[in-house]
């Protein structure tokens, strides 16, 4: 009986090792972040429109179509390399993309977007980074996908890839069944 | 005159890294209030800073952490309890932005599995000497 005690410790000892095991093994992200947002209605924002200050883009925006949240800055370089397939998505029926400008500045965005070319139907300023932190930003860029009734369905973070378009995508389609 | 130089390197070394350190919060943040600065910095303290994982906002010099920061103060300035403060950050990031994570019934296992084991440990070793005690 005593004897048979000491096997406990070993046990675990293998339980444990397997637990790390399994997580090495299985297909995951560790640095994958988690969002509060999946599944919550978009949270309220109020951003002025790029192009015309008078403009106020909200939440309005929401409840008719798809939209693609996109968080983007032209000092990012992944966002360059981003904006093909947000190119590509903006081309897509039932989809409407609104950008975020992230901490930038207004005249070099508007410069940026004449030269790559404009694939958002509307641009908001964020300035401070406040309307970021709203939507719990970790840094640019990041797509937010929000479905018809303004809920948001999937977050997307970091730049959107030629590996990663049709994944992406893939999402996407599903909503609109 | 080797050992003079390996000291020296040394001691350089380890002024870089006490700059970094205090330089993560900049001057210019900063509360007039010593006493609301002091919570501030409690707060950061316990904020993870989601760009670099594993600091704390207080510790790091990433502009989504200094942000943060900012907004902790600006938080505090607006009358904001410290309970307040971490409320609307976890609305926005969730639990993983404490660096504590809080006991609720998903983390219960990760707070009382020590303690479980400890317990365990305890009554192997008492029992073991029990026994080696009658021998």
């Amino acid at each position: 009986m005593n004897k048979k005690i000491f096997l406990v410790p070993v046990i675990l000892f293998f339980l444990l090792i397997s637990i790390f095991f399994y997580l090495l093994l299985i297909d995951r992200d560790p640095s994958e972040l988690p969002s509060m947002l999946i599944n919550k209605k978009a949270p309220q924002f109020k951003a002025e429109s790029l192009f015309d200050e008078q403009t106020i883009i909200s939440n309005t925006e929401f409840g008719e179509e798809i939209v693609l949240v996109n968080f983007f800055a032209t000092w990012c370089l992944p966002c360059r390399a981003e904006h093909q397939f947000i190119k590509k998505l903006s081309n897509k029926p039932g989809i409407k993309l609104i950008g975020i400008n992230y901490k930038d500045k207004n005249e070099i965005t508007k410069k940026w977007l004449n030269e790559m070319g404009n694939p958002y139907s509307k641009v908001g300023v964020d300035k401070n980074g406040s309307i970021a932190i709203d939507w719990g930003l970790y840094g640019i860029p990041e797509t937010y996908v929000v479905d018809k009734n303004g809920i948001v369905q999937y977050k997307y973070i970091g730049p959107i890839t030629k590996k990663t378009y049709k994944q992406f995508y893939s999402q996407i389609k599903k909503l609109k069944k | 005159m080797k050992k003079i130089k390996l000291y020296n390197y040394l001691i350089g070394l380890f002024l870089i890294g006490a700059t970094t350190f205090s330089l993560s919060v900049e001057p210019e943040e900063f509360m007039k209030d010593p006493k609301k600065e002091l919570r501030a910095r409690e707060i950061s303290k316990n904020i993870r800073c989601v760009v670099c994982q594993n600091q704390s906002i207080d510790d790091s010099s990433a502009q989504l952490a200094k942000d943060l920061r900012l907004l902790i103060r600006q938080k505090i300035r607006e009358g904001n309890t410290d309970k307040q403060i971490y409320n609307f950050l976890t609305e926005r990031y969730g639990d993983f932005i404490l660096l504590n994570p809080p006991l609720k019934t998903s983390t219960i296992f990760l707070w009382l599995f020590p303690f479980g084991l400890f317990v365990i440990g305890f009554f192997i070793i008492l029992k073991h000497h029990k026994k080696s005690n009658i021998n």
